[in-house]
């Protein structure tokens, strides 16, 4: 499927203003075709403005964004297509449904696209099953759901697009436990049976480690390390150095290694402690 | 003192209305509790499960629609409770709530937190000492004179919470404060918390979806649809994890760790809900065996 590179690519808000900040600098980093990038960083780290960059809705001041190899803003009056490529869900994207009902509000996208009334409806019901929007809510009004369906159904409205890159700024931000598996399971079959990349933005690391194949972190709008995710979450210094962590079970897979038990640290998930554990009883 | 009941709810129950003035379903159905001064409870439940509902209706944002409710040796639900009542309650509850930008006023942080005593009459001269110890508490002395929007999500909550330590409150109700921040942020905050009851005593009421940061408090409350689901210590209530899941929740992952074990037949005693409870407990067992 697709992928994306960033080269050297720079931007800073207000330039020349004496409230000038630089947002990011000189970023270089490929989202790979097919995996779930997590993209992690401090609050104002230049997470946002990132992702903001892939479907070209904030351009580069300096620097390339490669789709496939071919620069995004080669024509920026086609910048367009591109959009339909990589769909952005934005940070809370429940405050953008605006449709009467959830099902026409879904179906946005895709008739944007110039499809079938017939396609319309297949992608409606496919993204619906994909983000965990229940059936029976496609004809109420998006004030009739609580704020959980709400962020599912505005996630739905993206998926709608098959985009081949997905991205997501903080899906689960605020959702209770089942909430945010939810979501995160469903960003996973859409990765899974489509082929499509998933790139998602978050502070939780236990997502992060569960869900992702490769990591990006960014501070102060630099990449400060990229890989895949268990090569990351080993470098726990520097991730605590800039305001994010390790997940909890591996910092208690460390804790046992630093009391002498011989354990391998590089686990990210309860499953594969317990395994990891189980050996050494 | 020491026993002092803070909060007591009797049966109370609240609908949000429809837009004509019927009201919805219940979102709080007969919830009954007490909390004693001085006590740290977190209040755990799924979206819309009415944890924050009940949080509102503690410093009168929301009036209850049947039950009754104490706050600070006020009675809210009272036919006599007046506004000067209603004015001295929230004095004595501070709220912190999910979104940092929303909180801050002032375009300086020490004006920011000068706020709330100089809306309730504070002599200049008592705010400029509040003011110098609430950031001091916070951690956030050296940003007296910053502009807020320079500040991190945690730095912002950190003088949220100063702003509400100015006002000396009695009790500190947050309101998944932490939410919209980084693990440093949620830390800096989890940290404030603990050092404000260290000092002040003060009650405290953390509404979240963390789990690492219940584990930290006195007593745990799970608000299920409406009502009370469970309540105890932490300990307790993530020793129930099955239940838990059922409601939209989870265990901590040290918690899932040791449970998952005990059902692979591990013969392993004692609870941990914290990493390095759970490193302790794990290299015993370890050890031994």
């Amino acid at each position: 499927m697709s992928e994306i590179k960033l080269e050297n690519v720079s931007y800073v808000y207000s330039e020349d203003t004496p409230y000038e900040k630089r947002a990011l600098t000189d970023v270089t980093a490929t989202i790979k075709s097919g995996a779930i990038t997590g993209i992690i960083g401090h609050t104002g780290s230049g997470k946002s403005t990132l992702v903001q960059m892939l479907n070209g809705l904030t351009r580069p001041m300096s620097g390339r964004v490669l789709l496939d190899g071919k620069d995004i803003w080669e024509d920026p009056k086609k910048i367009s297509d591109v959009r339909f490529r990589v769909g952005l869900v934005m940070q809370y994207p429940e405050y953008q449904l605006f449709d009467e009902t959830i099902r026409a509000d879904i179906a946005f996208g895709p008739k944007n696209m110039g499809l079938d009334k017939e396609e319309i409806e297949r992608r409606v019901l496919e993204a619906a099953d994909f983000a965990g929007v229940d059936r029976e809510w496609l004809d109420k009004s998006p004030f009739d759901l609580s704020g959980g369906q709400k962020r599912r159904a505005a996630i739905a409205g993206i998926i709608a697009m098959r985009p081949e890159i997905l991205v997501l700024d903080e899906p689960a931000a605020g959702l209770d436990p089942a909430g945010r598996k939810n979501i995160m399971e469903g960003l996973c079959a859409y990765r899974d049976k489509t082929g499509s990349s998933v790139v998602i933005v978050s502070h939780s690391m236990e997502d992060m480690a569960q869900y992702c194949d490769d990591i990006i972190v960014i501070s102060d709008g630099r990449v400060i390390a990229q890989g895949k995710k268990e090569e990351v979450f080993s470098q726990s210094d520097l991730l605590r150095s800039v305001g994010l962590d390790i997940p909890q079970i591996t910092l208690v897979m460390r804790l046992l290694a630093d009391n002498g038990i011989n354990v391998n640290t590089g686990v990210y998930t309860v499953e594969d402690a317990v395994n990891e554990i189980y050996k050494l009883i | 003192m020491e026993n002092e009941v803070f909060i007591k709810a009797e049966n109370l129950s609240y609908a949000y209305e429809e837009d004509d003035g019927t009201p919805q379903k219940a979102v709080l159905r007969g919830v009954s509790l007490e909390i004693k001064k001085g006590e740290y409870v977190a209040i755990l439940g799924h979206n819309g499960s009415g944890k924050s509902t009940f949080a509102k209706l503690l410093n009168m944002i929301l009036v209850p629609d049947s039950g009754r409710l104490w706050v600070a040796g006020h009675e809210l639900t009272s036919e006599t409770f007046d506004e000067k009542e209603l004015l001295e309650v929230r004095r004595k509850i501070g709220m912190v709530f999910q979104n940092p930008d929303n909180q801050l006023v002032a375009t300086v942080v020490e004006e920011d937190v000068a706020f709330g005593p100089e809306n309730i009459g504070v002599p200049s001269k008592e705010i400029r000492e509040r003011v110098d110890k609430a950031l001091e508490t916070v951690g956030m002395t050296e940003y007296a004179r910053h502009s807020p929007d320079r500040l991190s999500g945690g730095q912002k909550q950190r003088v949220a919470i100063a702003g509400i330590i100015a006002m000396m409150p009695e009790c500190m109700v947050l309101d998944e404060a932490t939410a919209m921040l980084d693990p440093v942020g949620r830390r800096e905050v989890m940290d404030t918390v603990d050092r404000l009851r260290a000092e002040k005593g003060i009650t405290v009421l953390n509404i979240t979806h963390h789990m690492n940061e219940a584990v930290r408090a006195d007593r745990v409350i799970v608000i299920n649809d409406g009502k009370i689901y469970m309540d105890g210590t932490p300990d307790q209530v993530f020793a129930r994890a099955k239940e838990l899941e059922a409601v939209g929740l989870e265990v901590p992952q040290c918690t899932a760790l040791i449970d998952a074990l005990r059902e692979k037949g591990v013969r392993i005693e004692g609870k941990s809900t914290t990493p390095e409870a759970c490193a302790d407990l794990l290299t015993r067992f370890l050890k031994k065996s």
